[in-house]
């Protein structure tokens, strides 16, 4: 057991720091508070990820034979944290290294994988989500869009709602159905968004301009080559996705950046010394780093190439908790941060409402701890 | 980085396994509110599971791994404060130690009796062997340890050079990391009685109002293993005031849900439940509380 950085891995994270001083604009802290899937990040990320890719940062814990380094999953946590803490300015483009790519790498075909993984790893692409729906959120395998195959293509019919990136997304990973048959009537077609029969609407949010989406599917013909593994083998492959997106975003190191940020503004305001603000922030540090060593014991798995199993919810909902405590830490000490006062933690807070909620919510966490880490019996449906 | 048990980890977890088995397994039934057992004490001595903080390639991380896994056993037992705390006196495992601070001499002390070396915690760290005239049985305490009070704390104490951070950290350790098997072991014993036990047609833990809350103290327990265990690789001042914090706050958020869970068996001397959640009640109230931790952590994070 080694809680210790090897010299190695601590000079990764030091050149990342590096690359994000040397790159990022100096209004950046300002610049951030637009949504990541906002017009004006996903166009400075299209440039970021663009140098990114040219010092071999967009994608290194990619194979090497598809253009990435081989760099192993610790790698790949010290770059989802660096780039988080600093505000990610990859946009919606975190998502497309994070997991798009794995999964490509996994169930795509050779067609697909020639397609789109070359404009991810140059850090060109923009995925979006298509998984939720009005009538299907966390019960997510009853969801209603159609694909029905005829001839050469499927037939899309259907609506999903809270997709981001969708605006400006290229390409969507969308969940269909094929069949009547609950989780196994379930596929992924790669979908263009520029296909016609799509229509985009925007919804306001409170994470910021550009984030979520509604996008409705009519008549859309998309051909069978579009067909993501097999039919009926989303479940399969949405599980082993969402093992990588629910550890993806390091949101207890933005949590624990914006709690020092917040600390150090109440020091040099000389409002530190008051030992309700410091027992309150030392609750917050502590589930901060509680949920930073649960998401370690996470990467360690996966470094030995282990399955990932329950725990990751686990780390997941440690983070909710982090994220949730230090917004309501300087909501309640520093609640000039919310108006402009501090820009980095007005953005920590726009996007930590979004914690519990995306990628599984967290009482769906909390159901996975409940059945398959502590072993209780199901609640009957 | 690379958090899973190495080698040695592995092989001495298997054999503390195979030590304490027997006494996992005795009857619980009707215990009291201490379950003491001198024969463990002594194997746990004899076998040098308490003496591997000593032990260089092992250290302090180790000690905290067994000291974890023995608090999951329904008997008390002074494992911490040996293993971990100890060594860095220079004293040997196996000596029964308690620790009071200065400034807090009435508070009840796990494992005082006559012979019993105390540690105080003042402006530095002294000892000294304890008389059965300094000595006041606490028969009626409600905590699951054996506990005394102080009747009077001798000026004439040994020295010892070690400094307050080195020993309050270690301190911290070994209460986080009992606290984390302390929370392991109720938490399972809430699991196993509330799955077992139907109300209205199915078993308790079915519901979701209950699945929810075991599966939020399941985090929290987590949360306290893995930063005890971080704490005591490091031996970093900031990170044990965090990993006391919170095991203190951990048990003040779950202790009475989990009695609350068991209904009327939760009430009860019947079930063991009361042998780890009383023990954190105790736990709970060391260190000056979750207060004076935090403001430890505060002070070591960001001074």
């Amino acid at each position: 057991m080694d809680f210790e950085w090897t010299p190695e891995e601590q000079a990764f994270r030091l050149r990342l720091k590096q690359f994000l001083a040397a790159t990022l604009p100096d209004d950046w802290e300002r610049f951030s508070q637009h949504g990541p899937g906002s017009p004006a990040l996903t166009r400075y990320a299209e440039t970021f990820c663009g140098k990114l890719a040219d010092d071999k940062l967009l994608t290194p814990h990619w194979p090497k034979e598809i253009g990435g380094e081989g760099l192993d999953p610790w790698h790949q946590a010290i770059l989802a944290e660096e780039m988080w803490i600093a505000g990610e300015p990859r946009g919606g483009q975190y998502m497309n290294v994070n997991w798009i790519g794995p999964t490509l790498i996994k169930y795509g075909s050779q067609w697909q994988q020639e397609r789109y993984l070359p404009p991810i790893a140059e850090g060109r692409a923009l995925w979006c989500q298509g998984f939720s729906e009005p009538g299907s959120g966390s019960d997510l395998a009853s969801l209603r869009t159609r694909a029905v195959l005829e001839g050469d293509h499927y037939r899309v019919n259907g609506q999903k709602i809270w997709t981001s990136y969708a605006g400006l997304a290229q390409t969507c990973f969308l969940l269909c159905r094929t069949s009547d048959d609950r989780k196994r009537g379930i596929s992924i077609l790669l979908v263009p968004m520029d296909t016609p029969g799509i229509t985009v609407r925007q919804i306001p949010s409170l994470i910021g301009e550009g984030d979520i989406h509604e996008v409705f599917f009519d008549d859309v013909l998309v051909p069978v080559e579009a067909l993501f593994g097999n039919e009926g083998q989303a479940w399969e492959i949405i599980a082993y996705s969402l093992v990588n997106e629910r550890l993806g975003i390091p949101r207890y190191g933005l949590a624990r950046a914006a709690l020092d940020r917040a600390v150090s503004v109440l020091k040099e305001e000389g409002r530190w010394n008051n030992d309700a603000v410091k027992i309150e922030a030392a609750n917050v540090a502590a589930l901060c780093e509680a949920a930073r060593i649960a998401s370690y014991a996470i990467v360690t798995k996966r470094a030995h190439g282990e399955l990932v199993g329950p725990e990751s919810s686990s780390a997941r909902f440690a983070t909710v908790m982090a994220e949730r405590r230090v917004a309501e830490f300087v909501v309640e000490y520093l609640p000039e941060a919310l108006a402009d006062a501090h820009p980095y933690l007005k953005m920590h807070h726009q996007r930590g409402i979004v914690a519990g909620i995306a990628a599984g919510a967290a009482e769906i966490q909390l159901n996975i701890i409940a059945t398959d880490v502590l072993k209780l019996p199901r609640e009957p449906r | 980085m690379d958090l899973s048990l190495n080698d040695d980890q592995v092989a001495i977890v298997d054999a503390l396994d195979a030590l304490t088995r027997p006494y996992a397994a005795v009857s619980l039934h009707e215990t009291g509110f201490a379950l003491f057992d001198p024969e463990l004490e002594r194997e746990l001595s004899k076998s040098g599971f308490l003496d591997v903080a000593a032990v260089p390639e092992l250290g302090v991380v180790t000690a905290a791994i067994i000291v974890e896994r023995v608090a999951r056993l329904p008997q008390a037992t002074n494992a911490a404060l040996s293993a971990i705390v100890a060594p860095l006196l220079g004293l040997s495992a196996g000596t029964p130690l308690c620790i009071v601070e200065e400034n807090a001499q009435a508070r009840p002390l796990r494992f005082l009796c006559e012979g019993a070396t105390v540690v105080v915690a003042g402006h530095s760290i002294t000892s000294f062997t304890v008389t059965g005239d300094q000595v006041r049985a606490e028969p009626e305490a409600l905590y699951g340890y054996p506990v005394s009070s102080l009747r009077s704390v001798p000026s004439d104490r040994q020295q010892h050079d070690v400094s307050l951070d080195e020993f309050y950290t270690r301190w911290r350790i070994a209460l986080a990391a009992e606290s984390a098997g302390l929370l392991a072991a109720a938490l399972q014993s809430v699991c196993v009685y509330t799955t077992d036990r139907n109300q209205f047609g199915r078993p308790l833990a079915s519901f979701q109002g209950m699945r929810h809350r075991l599966a939020e103290a399941q985090v929290r327990t987590n949360g306290v293993y893995w930063l005890a265990i971080k704490a005591a690789a490091t031996l970093d001042p900031a990170d044990a005031a965090l990993a006391a914090l919170h095991a203190q706050e951990a048990a003040r958020a779950v202790v009475y849900d989990f009695h609350q869970f068991m209904g009327g068996m939760g009430m009860t001397l019947e079930h063991p439940l009361h042998l780890w959640t009383y023990r954190l009640k105790l736990l709970a109230s060391e260190l000056g509380g979750r207060g004076a931790n935090a403001l430890a952590a505060a002070d070591a994070i960001w001074g």
